[in-house]
């Protein structure tokens, strides 16, 4: 492990006060000693960076899917004090609610193993890569409803039912959007992008549940075995882009203004009760529900997809969940005893609330919030569910994903997009992209094992495990 | 002139030299372009940015945002730019194609620039930066 990082449990590293000047609470890092070994110094130097703003409560947290980002490290959760605490996009990220989605159908693997027309038909309709546009047209008006209900906008537009909203985190929307605060720029990027997957590591894959962990949650949330399920990953685009840069130049003036050090220009942050800090917020939020929507919308796509295919009904394939991993919220949670309300920032984190906790739909309420878990592209993805012990330990939060331990540079050097689609191919996984290159920068060995981060959060009781899917096919920016 | 892909594990990281600011924004700009879409990038159609920051890392990072947005908006992939600075006042006039899938579909996607690590430094030898593009 690295120098200063401080064992103190079996999964549990402490990052001193005093690792960087001026931190005001301890780092936090839930981490198995393998792999500690990938831990890099440019993500704890950001960890304890986050340390150093104002009014942040208990610790400066990382999961076990730490990497290293910009402002915040990826997997980093930090939690700030509504009255005297800032907000900052660098703990959110450009890609704001960047998130995932589970939806569920009636098909066994039998039934589309091998299938190469689906996830040609996938690919065919629904806008992936570099320079996506659209297909179904979006309206300024749209846009409106979009930003300010997400989901329920998608929803009432014909892209999904009604309970498909009681399966997204929020409801699908956050009530504190307000597009006054988004700007013309913003708004611009957003139209033509609806229902767009993008690029990177957004993706669209058909699975099949593999393994079932815990038999009362899985049928709490509606999987089987041998069950085939639809992953959707991905985020607010554009129009979320613009939003964290147009904001981030506010709010670096307003860290001068309001006389806050920074270590790092990305950290850039105004006290949440500011009006810089208010309008960063409500535009971010308007960005969250954008990726709401287009999430659903996706997911319409998707289900006509299969049901054209497969004359499966369009609600015999309920949502599981929604969850998003670039986002601050708004949330009460218990600080030395006493409840209060704090901004909690997840950036490449998961909400991951226990049984009872508010938000969740009245039938999960005693098993606890489903978690999804995307592992990298031709290996396994996990679903999990949200425990009491995250309530008490990381403001109720957990890991997003697989994780980077290698860089796109080194992983053009290791394989081609072409050994890789081949290789894949041969363990029954099809890759459809749009070129050979955004393959090879997502290699499944560039990320660590999904089953080991999975395994530590389901070891330290941030969430439990559920159940275990893996690939058949998948579409890629 | 130059610029080269740096290792970094999330994201795109780009070193470059030039003995000139001037120059130095226009290989970064290169970069960012050629990371989006490719080396094979045609020139021809004409835009004109302007912008105007407190400082060179605020010029350029407010500049590569600008050539994001024109780039996604107008559906253009740039060859090229020309740049002058003037203190705090920057000006470019790029030169670009319509984007085309068979072309320009390699690339990655770059959600923003990151103020993280950004640095430009100048000595003797001209001027050098590293910066990190969100991929």
């Amino acid at each position: 492990m690295l120098e200063g990082v401080n064992r103190i449990g079996v999964h549990e590293w402490e990052i001193p006060v005093g690792y960087v000047a001026g931190m005001r609470v301890p780092g936090r890092i839930f981490l198995s000693e393998s792999l500690g070994r990938t831990l890099e110094p440019g993500a704890v130097q950001q960890l304890a960076n986050v340390a150093t703003l104002p009014g942040i409560l208990k610790h400066s947290l990382a999961m076990p899917d730490i990497h290293w980002g910009y402002g915040f490290p990826i997997g980093g959760v930090a939690a700030f004090s509504v009255d005297e605490g800032v907000i900052s996009p660098g703990g959110v990220g450009f890609d704001i609610n960047c998130g995932v989605r589970l939806l569920t159908t009636p098909l066994q693997e039998k039934d589309v193993s091998g299938r190469r027309d689906l996830i040609e038909e996938l690919f065919r309709a629904v806008p992936t890569g570099v320079g996506a546009k659209s297909a179904l047209k979006v309206s300024s008006r749209s846009l409106e409803g979009m930003m300010a209900k997400g989901a329920q906008w998608a929803v009432g537009a014909g892209y999904g039912v009604e309970r498909d909203l009681r399966r997204c985190e929020e409801g699908g929307f956050m009530k504190a959007a307000d597009s006054r605060t988004v700007s013309d720029k913003a708004k611009q990027r957003g139209i033509p992008q609806g229902g767009t997957l993008g690029s990177g590591n957004h993706f669209l894959e058909v699975q099949v549940v593999r393994e079932i962990f815990d038999p009362d949650a899985a049928k709490a949330f509606g999987l089987t075995l041998g069950q085939v399920c639809c992953m959707i990953h991905c985020g607010s685009r554009g129009l979320g882009h613009q939003i964290c840069t147009d904001h981030l130049k506010t709010l670096e003036s307003a860290t001068k203004k309001y006389h806050i050090t920074i270590p790092d220009r990305q950290l850039a942050c105004a006290p949440i009760t500011s009006p810089e800090g208010m309008a960063y917020f409500s535009a971010m939020a308007a960005a969250a529900n954008y990726a709401w929507a287009n999430r659903q919308m996706i997911t319409h796509t998707t289900r006509q997809v299969l049901s054209k295919m497969f004359k499966v009904e369009y609600d015999e394939m309920p949502l599981m969940y929604d969850v998003a991993h670039n986002v601050a919220k708004m949330e009460e949670h218990v600080v030395d005893g006493t409840r209060m309300k704090v901004c909690v920032h997840r950036k490449g984190a998961t909400r991951s609330f226990g049984p009872g906790a508010a938000d969740l739909p009245t039938d999960l309420s005693s098993i606890g919030q489903p978690v999804i878990i995307p592992g990298s592209m031709g290996t396994s993805s996990f679903i999990l569910r949200g425990t009491r012990t995250a309530m008490e330990r990381t403001f109720g939060s957990t890991c997003h994903g697989a994780g980077r331990i290698m860089s796109r540079t080194q992983a053009k050097k290791m394989k081609s997009g072409r050994e890789i689609v081949a290789n894949l191919l041969k363990e029954g996984i099809i890759v459809r992209a749009h070129s050979e290159n955004a393959i090879a920068d997502e290699a499944p060995e560039v990320y660590k094992s999904s089953d080991e981060v999975v395994n530590v959060v389901h070891e330290v009781g941030i969430s439990r495990l559920v159940a275990r899917l893996s690939p058949l096919g998948v579409i890629k920016g | 002139m130059s610029f080269e892909e740096i290792s970094h594990t999330a994201d795109v990281k780009i070193r470059a030299r030039a003995p000139t600011l001037e120059a130095l924004f226009s290989e970064t700009f290169k970069a960012l372009m050629q990371v989006m879409y490719g080396a094979t990038r045609r020139g021809g159609i004409l835009r004109e940015i302007r912008i105007e920051s407190p400082d060179n890392e605020s010029l350029l990072a407010d500049f590569l945002s600008e050539v994001l947005f024109v780039s996604e908006v107008e559906g253009l992939v740039f060859l090229s730019a020309r740049i002058s600075i003037n203190g705090s006042r920057l000006t470019a006039e790029l030169t670009g194609e319509p984007f085309d899938h068979v072309r320009h579909c390699g690339g990655s996607e770059v959600k923003g620039i990151s103020y993280s690590g950004l640095s430009i430094t100048h000595d003797a030898n001209g001027y050098m930066l590293d910066i990190i593009f969100d991929v």
